[in-house]
């Protein structure tokens, strides 16, 4: 009995702050109307919500983030880190909340991200999405790094440097469209060249230690190998302590990808191991925040909307002695 | 440790002073003010961030999936239970609903008429998966004798590795017929004269009032029910109530089909939220979220004595922390640290009677 009384009352008290909570709902637009009607500009506010920094290409993510953001100080910023797509659509439901003019979103995953975005869009959000795209075209702007012209550049450099003959080890990422665009692109090269022999091929999960774990495996079976496409730089590192542990440093060498500070710095300094990198710039999502800024600063949305690309596909680079300079950021935490 | 409890329950019957009368009050509606405290602070810090009813509403969703596992997991505390595995089951209820309803989804027309059928079918199987897995820790529990913690462990592990297997590691969509999966997530009863930041009117989405329907349901079966009173029986003195006729395997074996119900409509809810079931990832910790919970709203872990609508509370306080610390943009690192603090501030105060 006392307990029902207790939830009954428990029950009062929700649905009394949720009625204050109406009444100030209701009357809170107004302020913020006559504001707008000041000549005095009303700050734009944009939401930026992105995977946490789990490894070096998304810490890269959040610094580059960052820094755009804070070339923009007189946009209100509302920034968040994400680890799992739950967490990233209540990010976004506050920002929402907060009544964000737009958002820039790098999702954790496709599809639970989906619903939040549409709602967004349904809402007239500017969405401008960086890298990992929606299900359903809500966003106002798309850009992504080119994953084949990745994979094609990057195994065309080992096909040129072998001269069309050698011994090549293949380490893949996470399985998904971006690992698949990927491999698919560098196979296809590969396949075409008769004299160009895959001896290993395994997933290092953009990951160090495993990546690790399985080169050591790799380095056991293949008696004789020349080069490591390794597609990314973190399992660069850990295929190169592999190798190093096995002491056959000598005997090859490895191509990573993502322009990592470290490995960039390794290519400027002639290291054997690293004749060259890949980038697949993190600086993307400043590029997207850049863009959200100037469709919204002056409001000329629809205006400028006109003319911009909806969708964006960022070519990559090689990274080789003589440019390695321009793609080195020492300051940076990747 | 429950024998140290009964005592101290058992002097302070005795010895009734003021203080002893206010450490009780303090133990019985702590979580509220903790509740009331929270949301006040809250109110006034953030002031129209946080009691924009679009807010408000976010909060309850956000945790509605959890909370309706959090209900039934009091249930189960009540009897001296646990059941580890409501995470796991949540997960695999709810790839089983999404592949049967994906199977069925050559009955939708290229209208999206006729998507009631798939729709129906995914919830049935999905609650007919959480009533089997909670039937089967049950029976591991009251027939195979073997410890609740035990049970459920090999649950949480065994279950989440046949939902792994089943979405090869993977997110399992709803098929693109069926788009009243995300509709129903997004869907509910529009709050009259509530509208949001951008003048679209603020719903009071279907997954809150599952959840609220679930919390009075829990609460009537509680306290108004033979089950409920056979739950207390059990959870305060098992021995004690077989003596007194308690069929105490059948309460138990309840106890256990009911938290499977609820992680499954939790599982149910979360897939509507995330428009997929991610196999490795759905009702993660879910079972840590909704033992904290209950634990929060002043349930006792020993059993005997327990109550929904203060696990309710206990969910709703969890809610307003993460907000808090996601609207002061505190990095997500540390949540889980200022949780960790609340959870044991929670159980020092309510044991503020034994010390």
């Amino acid at each position: 009995m006392t307990m029902l009384r207790s939830l009954a009352a428990a029950g009062a008290l929700l649905s009394l702050s949720l009625l204050a909570a109406c009444g100030s709902g209701g009357t809170e637009p107004a302020p913020s109307a006559t504001a707008s009607t000041v000549a005095a500009a009303p700050k734009i506010k944009i939401g930026v919500s992105v995977p946490a920094a789990d490894h070096g290409w998304t810490a890269g993510v959040v610094w580059w983030a960052k820094e755009a953001m804070a070339l923009n100080p007189d946009v209100e910023w509302l920034f968040q880190t994400a680890e799992t797509p739950d967490k990233q659509i209540q990010d976004i439901e506050n920002m929402m909340t907060q009544g964000v003019d737009g958002l820039v979103v790098l999702a954790t995953e496709s599809a639970p991200l989906t619903p939040i975005a549409k709602q967004a869009h349904e809402n007239g959000i500017l969405i401008v999405n960086v890298d990992r795209g929606f299900l359903e075209p809500v966003a106002d702007i798309f850009l992504e790094g080119d994953n084949a012209s990745f994979g094609r550049k990057s195994a065309e450099f080992i096909v040129d440097r072998l001269d069309g003959k050698g011994k090549v080890v293949i380490l893949e990422g996470i399985p998904c469209t971006v690992n698949t665009a990927r491999v698919d692109a560098a196979m296809e090269v590969f396949n075409a060249n008769p004299g160009i022999e895959i001896v290993g091929r395994d997933t290092g999960m953009w990951n160090r230690q495993k990546s690790l774990d399985v080169m050591q495996n790799i380095l056991v079976q293949a008696p004789e190998i020349d080069a490591v496409w390794a597609s990314d730089d973190d399992m660069a590192l850990g295929a190169e302590q592999a190798i190093v542990e096995a002491g056959r440093q000598d005997e090859m060498w490895i191509l990573g990808g993502a322009g990592m500070k470290d490995i960039v710095k390794r290519v400027m300094d002639k290291d054997p191991m690293y004749p060259a990198d890949i980038t697949y710039p993190p600086s993307m999502i400043a590029t997207g925040i850049q863009m959200a800024v100037s469709v919204l600063e002056d409001g000329n949305r629809e205006e400028i909307m006109k003319f911009m690309p909806q969708h964006l596909l960022i070519d990559v680079e090689l990274i080789l002695p003589e440019n390695a300079k321009r793609h080195y950021f020492p300051d940076s935490v990747f | 440790m429950s024998d140290a409890a009964a005592g101290s329950v058992a002097g302070s019957v005795v010895t009734r002073s003021p203080l002893a009368r206010s450490l009780d009050l303090l133990q019985q509606y702590g979580v509220l003010v903790a509740f009331v405290g929270l949301f006040a602070f809250n109110a006034i810090w953030q002031g129209d961030a946080f009691l924009k009813p679009e807010n408000l509403r976010n909060l309850l969703n956000q945790n509605a999936a959890v909370g309706i596992v959090a209900v039934g997991m009091t249930l189960v505390i009540v009897a001296g239970g646990i059941d580890l595995s409501v995470g796991a089951v949540m997960a695999l209820a709810a790839a089983v609903g999404m592949l049967a309803m994906n199977g069925l989804a050559g009955m939708v027309d290229a209208e999206g008429a006729g998507q009631f059928v798939p729709l129906l079918a995914g919830f049935a199987s999905a609650i007919g998966v959480g009533l089997a897995c909670g039937a089967l820790n049950g029976g591991l529990v009251t027939l195979g004798r073997i410890p609740a913690f035990i049970a459920t462990l090999a649950g949480l592990i065994g279950f989440r590795s046949i939902t792994l297997a089943l979405a090869e590691g993977g997110e399992i969509r709803a098929d693109q017929a069926i788009t009243a999966v995300q509709a129903i997530g997004r869907d509910g009863l529009a709050i009259p004269g509530v509208v949001n930041a951008y003048d679209k009117p603020v719903v009071f989405y279907w997954t809150i009032l599952l959840f609220l329907v679930v919390v009075v349901l829990g609460q009537l079966t509680l306290s108004r029910t033979r089950l409920g009173r056979h739950l207390v029986a059990v959870g305060s003195n098992e021995l004690a109530a077989r003596y007194s006729g308690v069929p105490v395997a059948r309460v138990k074996l309840w106890s256990y089909t009911i938290v499977g119900f609820c992680a499954a409509l939790g599982g149910i809810a979360s897939t509507v939220r995330m428009n997929s079931v991610s196999s490795s990832q759905l009702g993660l910790y879910a079972e840590l979220d909704a033992i904290a919970a209950v634990v929060i709203g002043g349930t006792s872990m020993t059993g005997g004595r327990g109550r929904v609508w203060g696990t309710l509370l206990g969910v709703l306080i969890l809610v307003m922390i993460t907000n808090m610390l996601s609207l002061w943009q505190v990095e997500v690192y540390w949540q889980g640290f200022v949780k960790g603090v609340i959870i044991v501030l929670a159980v020092l105060i309510q044991r503020g009677r034994a010390s």
